[in-house]
């Protein structure tokens, strides 16, 4: 069966055994050619259900909407550890998810009514294809790919001088239009009054000015540093094309090189940046 | 006979217009076709179907300071934010010029927003009708059409070897004068075959159905990010706020989105459309039924930057032609 | 500063007197700068204006004051959120803006000959007292005025200085009631809809009314239903989120109508008729 067939087959078997009232997966968009989300609620619905390599949604968020209600849900490698994520961060119970998890055969780069063979940058370097949590897996699991140099635009960034930098993102963040597409569809992104929309105190407040722009761009991955599991769904939704991920890899990198952390492997390792630990490093220059 | 101008007359016509004014125009920004002010005549795009982003920025900017407040001699001081250059947008296509007609409604109907007023009476809309179409176009079943010259002040046909001129306004008489065109006996140009979606009578429609657990069920997938009403041409909804600006402060205008949680909050807490269902369902009413019935044109002008942008695809076209079927079996 | 041409430009006016009702609510007297525009300003019961405290922002108030008695505007305030938190810091003399008077009124002269029950709750009752004020000044134009002020506790009760005028004028019978009573509270303790049921309001000639959390609106609106009061006997004034008050900004678009337009005073027929419920 293919991956498709037995998801379909997974979710009737959830819903009408009643183990969960919906299952969150992907259909067909009304391009014909990518995939959406779509919440199934009976066997008729999970017909719809499909899976494939425009599959680029991280499902994971819709958990947040669905807190004590049964659900299951799609997930691929890098979804599975935001699972991780928001129960390590107490959001959501363990008990009341069912996870069908899938191998996941990479991304495709793909656009509206446009897609293609080439493998998402992202994607072309993913270390980890098989989903670290889940009930169900769906696909041969594969073991773990060396750690080639993961982040080379990171590197070639950090060998930029301080003003190419600055005239980079100058010019990146000029086109940001705060739809906060990012932020929405991102798993960790949950916080119930964002520190952008808040007034009193005024952090960076929601002028759409290169200022600000700057200052909500470079906060929202710093509030990130520690927990982005790395779907990158920021990047993939941003209408105009900023490259968000570059922020959340520099992170992660330093992350890794300070803490010798991966955001999500696990529901219970403590985040470093969250915890304080009697025998911690207090210099960062050790 | 039609009037006819040159690419080469229209290319040094925009040189000079670019002199005294702004110059707005589409032009590549990376993989985006983007209305950006123009440095240079050359710069300017000609192989593009539409915008990524509408142009409306240039009428009612994403923020823009409305008036500044300054604590002066014991009291208080107000300035006014005044618009000070004539700008010309070049290159805008039928759809959006039907957009700011739209637009029009509810910033000039009394009391007239003077902002808004300013840039408009001080922009002038140079348009090129449509030969190609997306597949995300609509403009036809919506009010527009791909030659419809609404809204523009000179409207541009292309042809071999030039453009064919419509010059509509006494604002495009003053800026493209007569003796520039020549004339020419070119046929107009085919205009672009447009999809059809069957918006007649959506209104009707999705007030008879307004209950309808439709709204619950399409919103499930949405994330609530302001981007479809940031990329239409006829979205308004903003944001009044206070801020700080070297010793003064700014009241700022920016755009807002009836899609983002807390839209309706009020202080206290009481949230009116806390429920998502509720705020997807307000989007379309809003495009469908309620500005069409009060200001009698459509708000949505169906260009299709909403269908191409939205992150999970959320397609209005998917939901004119539901609301259409919707209350059909009779429930 | 002229800026009758634009109407998003707040009129310069001073805070003249600043009185507490209760613990996070007061009342804020307003004079206007400008003498010519001061002299022009007029509104009627129900309209509303926004007020701004420079260097935070801007919001509405239900206007509790009424034009013909000549006074300084004034507003209720409730310390709930930015601009109200602002608001509470200022100090007699300080500079605001006022933009207004915005939105539709109560119909007074539909209400002539009438009985009148005025219901209302917590900092709700404040768009309502104009409704009062301008009964006791012309008494003898309306019928019997019943009066009923709830509120979480007697110290959230707003103008209590003000009740022993209230039940004093003629035909005017005036009923408190808390959620919680304090020590010293030896009234009514009682939701207002259990008041209203208790109390069996007639809808004989009358009209109802209603200002409070929409909760307060739901139950009571029930209660009075029950007791034979039609839709259009009953009206309120609705509050929305508000940023422009022209019908611009499209806050507060409910259904197809703006509250600071076509609002904020609705008939319940004309409530029912809206597609959302508020």
């Amino acid at each position: 069966m293919t991956e498709t067939e037995q998801i379909r087959s997974k979710a009737k078997e959830l819903l009408d055994g009643k183990k969960v009232d919906c299952v969150i997966g992907y259909e067909r968009a009304t391009d014909g050619k990518n995939a959406r989300p779509m919440f199934a609620y009976n066997a008729k619905d999970a017909d719809r259900l499909i899976f494939d390599q425009t599959c680029r949604h991280n499902l994971v968020r819709y958990l947040l909407n669905r807190k004590d209600k049964p659900t299951a849900i799609v997930v691929k490698a890098c979804d599975s550890r935001a699972v991780n994520l928001l129960i390590n961060e107490h959001q959501i119970a363990r008990d009341k998810v069912v996870i069908i998890g899938v191998v996941c055969p990479g991304l495709v780069k793909t656009d509206w009514n446009k897609t293609g063979d080439k493998l998402r940058d992202a994607c072309q370097i993913c270390q980890q294809r098989t989903p670290v949590v889940y009930d169900v897996l769906i696909g041969e699991p594969k073991k773990p790919e060396p750690a080639a140099d993961a982040y080379p635009d990171v590197a070639a960034m950090e060998g930029k001088s301080v003003e190419e930098k600055r005239a980079f993102w100058e010019k990146e963040f000029s086109r940001c239009i705060r739809c906060y597409a990012c932020r929405q569809a991102c798993p960790g992104c949950y916080c119930g009054e964002c520190f952008v929309d808040r007034l009193d105190p005024l952090w960076v407040g929601i002028r759409i000015a290169p200022g600000e722009n700057e200052m909500w761009n470079t906060i929202r991955a710093y509030h990130l540093g520690g927990r982005c599991i790395g779907c990158y769904a920021c990047e993939l939704v941003c209408p105009v094309n900023i490259p968000l991920s570059l922020l959340n890899r520099k992170l992660e990198k330093e992350v890794m090189r300070l803490f010798k952390f991966q955001p999500g492997l696990d529901p219970e390792t403590p985040q470093p940046l969250a915890t304080f630990q009697k025998d911690e490093k207090l210099g960062v220059a050790e | 006979m039609s009037k006819f101008i040159s690419k080469k007359d229209l290319n040094a016509w925009l040189a000079k217009v670019r002199e005294n004014r702004r110059l707005v125009a589409p032009t590549k920004v990376d993989d985006l076709i983007l209305f950006k002010e123009i440095s240079r005549v050359e710069d300017i795009v000609s192989d593009y179907v539409n915008t990524d982003l509408s142009p409306k920025e240039f009428l009612f900017p994403p923020t823009e300071v409305l008036f500044s407040i300054e604590k002066k001699n014991g009291g208080v001081e107000l300035t006014p934010a005044r618009v000070e250059k004539e700008t010309v947008i070049f290159g805008m296509r039928p759809c959006d010029a039907k957009g700011v007609v739209a637009l029009d409604k509810p910033f000039l109907e009394e009391p007239t927003d003077p902002l808004y007023k300013e840039h408009r009476d001080k922009t002038a809309l140079v348009g090129i009708s449509c030969l190609k179409a997306c597949a995300e176009c609509f403009c036809s079943s919506m009010g527009s059409g791909p030659d419809d010259p609404s809204g523009f002040d000179i409207m541009l046909a292309e042809v071999k070897d030039g453009y064919l001129v419509q010059v509509l306004t006494e604002k495009g008489k003053a800026l493209l004068p007569d003796s520039t065109l020549s004339e020419s006996s070119e046929a107009k140009p085919k205009a672009a075959d447009v999809s059809k979606v069957p918006a007649e009578g959506v209104n009707k429609k999705l007030r008879q159905n307004f209950e309808d657990p439709y709204w619950n069920r399409l919103a499930d997938r949405c994330i609530h990010c302001n981007m479809c009403s940031y990329v239409c041409p006829t979205c308004y909804c903003f944001d009044i706020r206070d801020y700080p600006n070297k010793g003064k402060t700014d009241r700022v205008r920016s755009w807002e989105s009836c899609q983002s949680a807390g839209f309706t909050k009020i202080a206290g807490g009481h949230d009116p459309r806390a429920n998502k269902g509720t705020r997807m369902r307000q989007r379309f009413a809003h495009k469908l039924l309620y500005f069409p019935e009060q200001f009698g044109v459509s708000h949505c002008i169906g260009c299709g930057r909403c269908v191409k942008s939205c992150p999970v695809n959320i397609d209005i076209r998917e939901i004119i032609t539901d609301v259409q079927k919707l209350g059909a079996k009779g429930e | 500063m002229s800026n009758n041409k634009n109407p998003l430009l707040p009129h310069l006016a001073t805070l003249e007197n600043v009185i507490d009702l209760t613990p996070d609510v007061r009342l804020f007297q307003i004079e206007l700068n400008d003498a010519d525009f001061k002299a022009k300003f007029d509104y009627k019961p129900g309209q509303f204006i926004f007020v701004s405290a420079f260097g935070t922002g801007e919001s509405p108030f239900g206007l509790t004051s009424v034009a013909h008695r000549k006074g300084p505007i004034e507003v209720a305030v409730r310390k709930v959120g930015t601009v109200t938190s602002s608001m509470h810091d200022l100090e007699p003399g300080a500079s605001v803006g006022v933009r207004g008077p915005f939105g539709n009124f109560f119909p007074m002269d539909q209400f002539k000959g009438k009985n009148i029950h005025i219901i209302g709750g917590g900092i709700g009752f404040a768009p309502l007292r104009p409704v009062i004020l301008t009964i006791l000044d012309h008494r003898s134009d309306y019928g019997d005025l019943f009066i009923l002020n709830g509120a979480r506790s007697p110290s959230d009760l707003v103008f209590a200085n003000e009740f022993d005028t209230w039940a004093a004028a003629p035909k005017t019978r005036l009923e408190l009631t808390v959620d919680a009573k304090d020590d010293k509270w030896t009234g009514r303790v009682a939701l207002i809809p259990a008041v209203v049921k208790e109390l069996q309001l007639s809808p004989a000639n009358s009209v109802a009314i209603i200002c409070g959390p929409p909760i307060m609106i739901k139950f009571t609106l029930t209660e009075l239903k029950k007791l034979g009061f039609a839709d259009e006997q009953i009206v309120t004034t609705l509050e929305g989120k508000m940023k422009c008050g022209l019908g611009k900004c499209a806050r507060c678009n409910v259904g197809d109508k703006y509250v600071c337009k076509d609002g904020p005073v609705f008939t319940f027929k004309q409530i029912s008729g809206l597609l959302e419920q508020f």
